[in-house]
Order: structure tokens, then sequence, then C-alpha cells
């Protein structure tokens, strides 16, 4: 690049506000989790300084959703469960563009989870945020597959029949997972650290959100959030530092090296106390548009060329010299 | 003093040689007797000759015959008596390419491996076919052979350049062609949303031929009429654009690459070699508007592609951009300007020019060759002064601090060949001062070994200024590629027979006197002594060198040297010509010097601080010790902690806050986000105790505390100091 370019780059850099990421006003309940997970989304692209026009969310269906409205960048609301592939090929036409997924329990590991195992397995740059209430809320209270054994709903009127699955056992896995995190909407600090974090990170990072829905379940939380010893913090140079001020409120707290995928996973089959923090991240694994080289520049000649050789599959060729041509017809 | 001693003290001090007790060493044909080991260069495997390597990356640009021949056999022959007859008729054929390279045969390692075979016979042999198949087979690369010739060194500088030149092309079409996609891109998003882009004609060819019937074009074009925008490109944006366009298009500094057209009509690309320093220059500053032009439509290109030009701020900028604007970094990824000049055809004002456009800091890589530095300057009486001064124009341009400078004997070219490269590739000026060797007065030596032995005598000795290297010389300047840095001059071990047929050894040194003995030229400086003549007196020049002896002395410095039959002869040498070596060796020390060894400025310093460390510890060794110190108490770490507001008044734990809108949905005057959406109490008095009472019980994580009623008369305030206690 000309010298003068960065020059003026730097010269002209723009600071955004958080409020020019706001798009239209949120919908969703007052007290939702959301709301903490949107703030803490708009506060990233704002440190960030993450361009708009180099922005896209993408989601599926449900309550979490509706993510893409809220936020001035580029967005694509999806169908039900197929957030990641719409994100994938965004990812793949477009590897410059910052991607990010918002889906819901029901979205990811429902209808989904077949593409949430291959997204894993693909391991393309972007941060998956699952937002997980453990319940369909946007339908009105049914069972979702994390929702706890026991739950009362609308499809589970005796209550649920099932253990819940696991997100982050599942995750962990899956082939080429390189990034799996877990965090509480109640606590913005950590929840903003390992988002983060989960930005940073050049591979799928996969951050699963517990989340509260006042509407429908507004006490499934209610013991943890009122017994900080019951979650338990992870803390690592390597992953997320436990603040001073933090750490006075949240006292159970867990040394774990994210580079550590047996004690990762460990942690990850705990639910009481709810681990909060990065469980693991291996930055060497490879990310499948780097594999696929995407991005290529799309130049005539390119498009030609492919073209050409496209046709070249159907096309009958004169035989060779020497050999006994084909008589005409 | 005895009267043979006398006259060799009268001819090292005059020069003049009495007709009986001294020889002529002219009809001796005498010889350096350390040459006679590479008596035949061409049965030696040495760096010679080299291939100047198509393809292949940066560490294979250039490569010896040697190597590539050890190579393919390392491949095609592991070691082991079964491949014995490969390896032999293999390195046979190395010899006859050497041979043929030397006697001036020039082409393709390929063509000449294969005429090489047809020479050794291969067409009637077949084994020697079977070996030569197999090896060739095994040789991975190919290129141009070149001996070490006068015009070896601008062969292979230029080899070096063309590569940059292709790399620095490549980049160039990587990010042109990007642009020019892009831009055009905009200008086509921009007809397509366009009334004419939208007409039903356009809408038909766009769909092509096969299915033009089946569309009706013109309703087609009437719905997308309905939803047409207005916000077509601003037109003062279309016309940067397409300038930006043209001026990538016609642009002359690279030329085309894979079969691409140049753009919409092919110019020939600007010539970037030259044979004179003036004309580089012209050419440069000719082509300067049309560089400034093309930096300027690269930078705003960048801009424009990413959104971010912003006609306000940046079009005063640009109006002004200039040759100020472009920066060293900017100018390299422009071609740089070679020229190849010879010192030999230089006079003063070429020395200037030279100088002058180093100085200039404009990204040329000057080759100047040398091809005779034992030449005696004209007009200089009192000493020799050979080859002044081109043979110091290197070590001048190292003052010039951002000039790149390489010297180095033809002979060592191979060794810093990652050097030359990266000389290539610096982005400032570069100057290459090379020695040939290839002498016309010395007849009967390879140039190979005169410009070898120009660096060993350290005459020409090699070294490498490398401004990007580090701010400091000890990483700027380099001298490891010369023989033994470290010693005055580098010294081998000689053997040879005695005259009772023993095996004797010596260690000799190779010194400017010897260096200067293979040239004719210089042989009235020297006269043979007859064995029946030595004596106790005549000491070896590198020992009188190294002393340094001012006024007279009885000592008469002599050579080594060796005839045709390889007999060794003391050959003595006259003041002249050892007061030029006692110059040379004086300038290589203070080359030495800058390199970093035997550092006046560092032995200086090192012996102040052994001088005080040693009186420091003599001081204490007579002091009485004293006790220890006890420990210093570590200080006590200071404890943070945020003053903790009192309960009485209202206040909310904001870092805790996550954003979930219940307390602004209660009173949105009393409660704010701040800017990192986390909620605050923004006025207190905008609301009511029982409102701070509310939103702290509504709160989800329970972070609201409404501490004292500010209105003690507030209705019902009892009942609300009993549900606020929780929070308090």
């Amino acid at each position: 690049m000309i010298h003068a370019t960065e020059c003026l780059l730097r010269l002209y850099e723009e600071n955004p506000e958080l409020e020019q990421y706001q798009a239209s006003i949120p919908r969703w309940c007052t007290g939702c989790g959301d709301n903490a997970i949107l703030a803490a989304v708009q506060r990233l692209c704002r440190d960030e300084k993450l361009r708009p026009e180099k922005t896209v969310f993408v989601s599926g269906i449900g309550c979490s959703s509706r993510f893409p409205h809220y936020m001035k960048t580029y967005g694509f609301h999806g169908i039900h469960g197929r957030a990641l592939p719409i994100a994938e090929g965004v990812k793949m036409a477009r590897p410059d563009l910052h991607v990010f997924v918002a889906t819901g329990d029901g979205d990811c590991c429902s209808i989904g989870a077949a593409h949430w195992i291959h997204g894993i397995r693909y391991n393309m740059n972007m941060t998956v945020l699952l937002h997980d209430n453990q319940i369909y809320g946007l339908t009105k209270m049914q069972a979702s597959p994390t929702s706890p054994k026991g739950l009362r709903s609308n499809t589970t009127p005796r209550g649920a029949y099932l253990e819940p699955l696991n997100p982050l056992s599942v995750t962990l896995g899956v082939q080429n997972a390189s990034f799996v995190a877990q965090v509480v909407d109640w606590i913005p600090e950590v929840l903003y650290d390992v988002i983060k974090a989960a930005f940073h990170h050049r591979g799928l990072s996969f951050v699963r959100i517990i989340q509260r829905c006042p509407e429908w379940l507004p006490n499934l939380f209610e013991p943890w959030l009122n017994d900080p010893q019951r979650i338990l913090l992870l803390n690592h140079e390597r992953g997320i530092r436990v603040s001073a001020n933090l750490g006075k409120v949240y006292k159970n707290q867990q040394a774990h090296d994210p580079l550590d995928i047996d004690g990762a996973r460990k942690i990850a089959s705990v639910a009481d106390p709810i681990p909060v923090g990065i469980l693991y991240r291996n930055p060497d694994v490879p990310c499948y548009e780097d594999l696929r080289h995407a991005g290529q520049l799309r130049t005539p000649e390119l498009v030609r060329s492919g073209l050409e050789a496209e046709l070249d599959r159907f096309t009958v060729w004169p035989q060779e010299e020497g050999k006994r041509a084909r008589p005409a017809a | 003093m005895h009267a043979d001693h006398q006259a060799q003290i009268a001819f090292h001090l005059t020069g003049k040689r009495p007709d009986e007790g001294l020889d002529a060493v002219e009809p001796l044909r005498l010889r350096p007797a350390l040459f006679t080991r590479y008596a035949d260069l061409p049965r030696l495997r040495y760096d010679f000759p080299l291939v100047l390597v198509r393809g292949g990356d940066d560490t294979t640009f250039v490569q010896s015959l040697a190597a590539i021949v050890d190579k393919a056999l390392n491949d095609a022959a592991p070691q082991g008596t079964e491949n014995e007859r490969l390896r032999k008729h293999v390195l046979r054929l190395e010899r006859e390419i050497r041979s043929m390279a030397a006697a001036g045969a020039t082409g393709s390692l390929s063509e000449m491996w294969n005429e090489a075979a047809h020479r050794l016979g291969s067409a009637a042999d077949e084994l020697l076919e079977d070996s030569v198949s197999r090896a060739g087979a095994a040789l991975k690369i190919d290129g141009e052979v070149a001996d070490c010739a006068p015009d070896m060194p601008a062969r292979l500088l230029a080899h070096g350049w063309r590569r940059i030149r292709e790399r620095k092309t490549r980049n160039f079409h990587d990010i042109a062609r990007r642009l020019i996609l892009k831009l055009a891109n905009i200008l086509r998003a921009d007809y397509v949303h366009s009334q004419a882009g939208q007409s039903a004609g356009s809408l038909k060819a766009a769909i092509g031929k096969a299915h033009g019937d089946v569309f009706d074009f013109d309703i087609m074009s009437g719905l997308l009429a309905k939803t047409a925008r207005n916000d077509s490109l601003p037109a003062s944006r279309r016309r940067r654009i397409e300038w930006m366009l043209s001026v990538l298009e016609s642009q002359r500094f690279f030329p085309a690459v894979d079969g691409h057209a140049q753009g919409r009509d092919t110019v020939q690309p600007y010539a970037f070699e030259f044979d004179n320093c003036a004309a580089a220059l012209d050419a440069f500053r000719e082509r300067q508007p049309k560089m400034i032009e093309l930096a300027k439509a690269l930078a705003i290109g960048e801009l424009e592609t990413e959104g971010h030009y912003l006609e306000s701020k940046h079009n005063l900028f640009f109006e002004e951009f200039g040759e100020n604007a472009l920066g060293a970094d900017d100018l390299a990824l422009f071609p740089d300007y070679l020229v190849c000049v010879r010192a030999g055809r230089m006079h003063a004002e070429g020395h200037a020019e030279l100088m002058s456009l180093l100085a200039t800091g404009l990204p040329v890589k000057i080759m100047l060759q040398c091809d005779d530095i034992l030449q005696e300057s004209l007009g200089s009486s009192a000493r020799l002064d050979c080859g002044m001064p081109s043979t110091r124009l290197a070590s001048m341009a190292t003052g010039l601090n951002d000039v790149y400078v390489l010297q180095s004997g033809a002979s060592h070219l191979v060794q810093l060949a990652p050097w030359i490269l990266r000389g290539l590739a610096y982005a400032g000026p570069a100057l290459f001062s090379v020695y040939s060797g290839a002498v016309p007065a010395v007849n009967g030596i390879a140039p190979y070994l005169v410009s070898a032995a120009a660096v060993e005598s350290r005459a020409f000795p090699v070294f490498v200024y490398d401004p990007s290297a580090g701010p400091d010389w000890a990483s700027r300047f380099a001298l490891d590629a010369n023989p033994q840095p470290e010693r005055d001059c580098p010294t081998y071990a000689l053997d040879f027979e005695g005259e009772e047929h023993q095996r004797l050894s010596e260690q000799l040194a190779f010194t400017f006197a010897d260096f200067a003995a293979c040239d004719p030229r210089h042989a009235r400086h020297l006269a043979r002594v007859p064995r029946a003549k030595w004596n106790g007196n005549m000491l070896p020049a590198a020992e009188c060198i190294a002393r340094d002896a001012q006024g007279m002395s009885e000592d008469v410095p002599f050579l080594l040297m060796a005839d045709g039959d390889h007999r060794l002869h003391r050959v003595i040498v006259d003041d002249k010509l050892m007061l030029e070596a006692r110059r040379c060796a004086k300038m290589w020390r203070s080359i030495q010097e800058l390199g970093g060894v035997h550092n006046s400025h560092a032995e200086k310093l090192l012996a102040r601080e052994r001088k005080a460390w040693e009186e420091k510890r003599g001081a204490e060794a007579a002091a009485p010790a004293a006790p220890l110190p006890a420990a210093a108490a570590p200080a006590p770490a200071p404890v943070e902690s945020a003053p903790e507001p009192q309960s009485d008044e209202a206040h909310i734990e904001t870092p805790r806050c996550t954003s979930c809108d219940e307390c602004t949905q209660i009173n949105n005057a009393m409660f704010a986000y701040d800017a990192n959406k986390q909620a605050y109490i923004a006025n207190i008095e905008a609301g009511t105790y029982r409102q701070l009472v509310e939103a702290a019980e509504s709160c989800q994580v329970s972070i609201i505390h409404p501490g004292k009623p500010r209105n003690p008369n507030e209705p019902g305030i009892d009942e609300l100091l009993k549900r606020a206690e929780p929070f308090l």
C-alpha cells in the first residue's frame, strides 16, 4: 500500500460511538438476557472500530435471531437452523468480512444440529453466539434440547423426560473445534471479555451464553443469580483474567489452561456450579476458507477459464494427429 | 656489509637492479608460490562456472556448476560402489564443461551438458551415455552458464535485478488487477442501476440469445424502473474512477504478464537498464510525473475501493500529491534503474556523477566494475597509487549513510549471492563494486585467480554495508566473507620438497606485494635472488609490512615465487612497492575497525574498564569485610479498592448491569445508560423513592441500591423503607 494511503487512513481514523451500531429498538422483553449480549457486542464493535459495511450478523429463527435487526451492519435473518451454512457462504465469498452468528438453543441444537456439527468441523473464522435460554421463547414456551429435565412446558406438560443436551460437550467432541467458551448474561464484564477473545480468535469461536428468559422461565437461574459461589470462574493468562473487583464477588475460581482439551471436557460436563470462561482455545486448527483459498479475485480471466473448463468437460475433441480421424458426419 | 647484501639493499631502496647478482623476474614468468596449487584451474572443482538459474526461489538464483552437479549426483547416484562409474563419468563431464566455459563457450547448462557429452564421445560409449542421461535427468534446474569472465559480474547482477523486477511486476499486477476490477465494478454497478442499464435493450443483452424471446423485457424494465434508485454515481467520483482506470491501464513501468494485454492499447514498457549514470537520472526525471501519477492512482484506488475516500478531506491532499509524497518504500514498488559502468572508462566527472546519483537516494542499482586495480595512476611519481580512485568509490559511498554497498572480487560473487539479491531488493540506492580480475596485462592467469588474489591480499577486500540491517555499524557492516578477516593478511601452509627431497612446510602470508607480483607491469619492482646469494637479512615481505619500520633498515623483504616448473624462488621487493603494500595494509586495518575487528574505541574502552575493575578488586581485597546489610522489608503492596458509596446514597453497580431495560422502563430520566450501555442514576431528582425501590426490586441482578429517601414525607414511606431493606 502506498504510504500516503496509510497516513490518510490514520489521519481520518473514525472513532464510532456505541449508538452508531444500534439499529432499531429491540423488541425483546424487558429483562431479557439478549439485551446484555447486544450491549456487549455493540461495545465490541465500537472498541474494535469495526466498519459496519465490513461486518455481518447472520441468524436463524428465534428470539435471539432478531439480533441482526438491532445491529447497524450488514445482516441476514436466515431460516430456521441454517444460520451457520449462510454464514459459511458469506465467509467463503468474502473472507474479508467480520462474520458473527446469533443463534438460539432451538435453532442451533435442534433443527440446526447437523449444521452446527459441520460448522465446528469447518472451523471458518467467525464468532458464533449461542443464546441459550433453554426454552423456545418466541413461540411461547416449548421445551428445547437444552431445557432441564422435568421442565413443564407446552410440549412437555408432564415435565421434560430427557436430560438436557450439553452444547459444550458436543462442541468439544467435534473434530477441529478451536474455541469453546461459556458465559452467563448476568456477568457483563466476563461476557464482554469472552466475546472479545472469541472475536480475536482465528477460527470458529463458539460461545454458549446462558441467558435468562424473564417471560417464560423467570426463576430458572434464580439460585445461581443469588449465590455467586455457584459460578465457577475459569481464570488463566491464556484465557480470561478475572479482575480484582469481580474476584471479590465471584470467589469460586479455577485455574484452567485453555490449551488443555481434556481439562476442558471435564469442566464442560459440570452443570453446577456453572463454569464461566474460555474452556478451550487452539489457534493452530486450520480454517476451511484458508484451505480452499477463498476470496480469490474473480477476474474476467478466472471466470472465463472456469467456464471453459466446465464446458470442456462436454467437448468432443478431434482425434489426435497420427491416429485415425473420425469420419465426418 | 656483504657485497651481495649491499646490492640487494640498493635495489630495495632505489629499484635499480644491478647487472649482476640479481635477476630480472620477467623472463622467468614467476608467480606467487601459493598459486602453484591452482595451476590447472579447470581440473579443480571451484565456484566457477556458475549457472544463472531460471525460475526457482531466491536461495538458488545463482549456483555454481559444482554444487548443481553434486546435488544431481546425490539424487541420481547416492554413495556406493555401484554408482562409482556414474559419478566418475559425470565429474569428467563437469570438467569438460568447465574447460569449455574457460575457453569462452556460452549457452545454457542443458546445451553445454549435451555438448560436453558429445565431446567425450557419449555417442560411441553406451555406459557414458547412460551416466550422462541419468544424471541429466536429475538436473532439476537450468540456466545460462557463466565463467569468471569480464562480462560475468554485469550478467550476474542483471540476472538478479530481473528477478527482483519480475517480483515487483507480479506484485504490481496483483494490486492493479484487483483495483481495476473493483473500480470497473463500481462503474458497472452504477450502470446496472441506471435508467440505461434497466432499459429493455440492456436487459435483453444481459440474458443472452438463447432465452431472448422468453421474457417480455419491456415489462421487466417497467417493473425495475419502479424500484430504481435515484442515487447515481456523483460525477466527480465517476471522473476520478475513470481517471484511475486510464492511469492503471496505460502505465509503462511494468510489462504485461501471463499474456494479459497491457490495456486497451498495448504500450511499450519503459527500459530500466542503462550504461551510464546521467542517462538513468534523465530517464528517472522524465518519468517522474508519470510515476507520481501512477502512485497517486494506486493510493486513491485503495481508498476508493474500500469506500474510504472522502472528497472533503482527501481532495486537497491529492491535489498537492507530488514527489515529496513518495517515500523510499513507495519508490520500491517501482522497478529500479540498473546502471552498469566500467571504472576503466570513467574519469573524474564520471565518478562525481556516480556519487551524486547515489546521494539523491533514488532507487538506482549501480554496478561499478573495475577491471584493473594494479594500473599505476598517472601523475603520481612518489607512490604507485594503484587503481585510484575507482576502487575507493565503494568506501566513499558508505559515507552517504543510506546507500547499500557491496564490494567484492568477481571470484567471491557466488558466495555473496544472497547479499547481492538483498542489495537489489533494498529500498534505496545500491552500489556493487566488483573487481573482475580480467587485466589484459596479466597474461596466462585466469581472471578468477587474479580477482581472488585481490581479495586475499586485501587490495580489494569484500565488504557489505546494508543500511536496512540496523541502526549501527555493528549490524550494517560485514567483513565476514573475507578470508581470515581478523588477520592483516591471510596465511596458508605451503608444502614443498626440499633440496634433499624432504617434505617441508611453511606458513605463507599473501600480501599486496604478492598480488602485484602477478602483474608484469610491476616486474621492475622485483628482482630474483639466486639461491647462492640468499642471506639472513632477507625477511618475508609480510613481516616487513607488519613491522611498519620507519627509517633505514638492513632487512630486505622478499616473496616466495614459483616458475613454470614449480621451482621456488626468492624475489626481493623494492621500497616503492612495499610502500604501496603498507598503504594497503593500513586501509585494511581501518576497514577492519569499521567491521569491529581490533576496533580502537572498543579496545580503549575495554582497557579502561579492565583497569577500573582491577582497581576495584584491589580495593575490595584490602578493605575489611563489611557486614551484609539487612534485607529490606518488602513494601506492602498497594491495595486497590474503590471507595464504596455510603448506603445512604442511592447508587447502581454499573459494571454489573446487564442492560436489560428494567430500570429505564420505570423512569428513563432517573436511570440512563452510559457509553457502554450500562445503567447509572442520571438524576436522582427526576423520580421518587418509590421508583427507586421498584427498580431495585425488578433489577434481575440486584445491583440497584435505593439508599435512604431524600424526601421523608413521601407517601407510604414506611412501607417503602421496609421493601428497600434487602437492597441497602
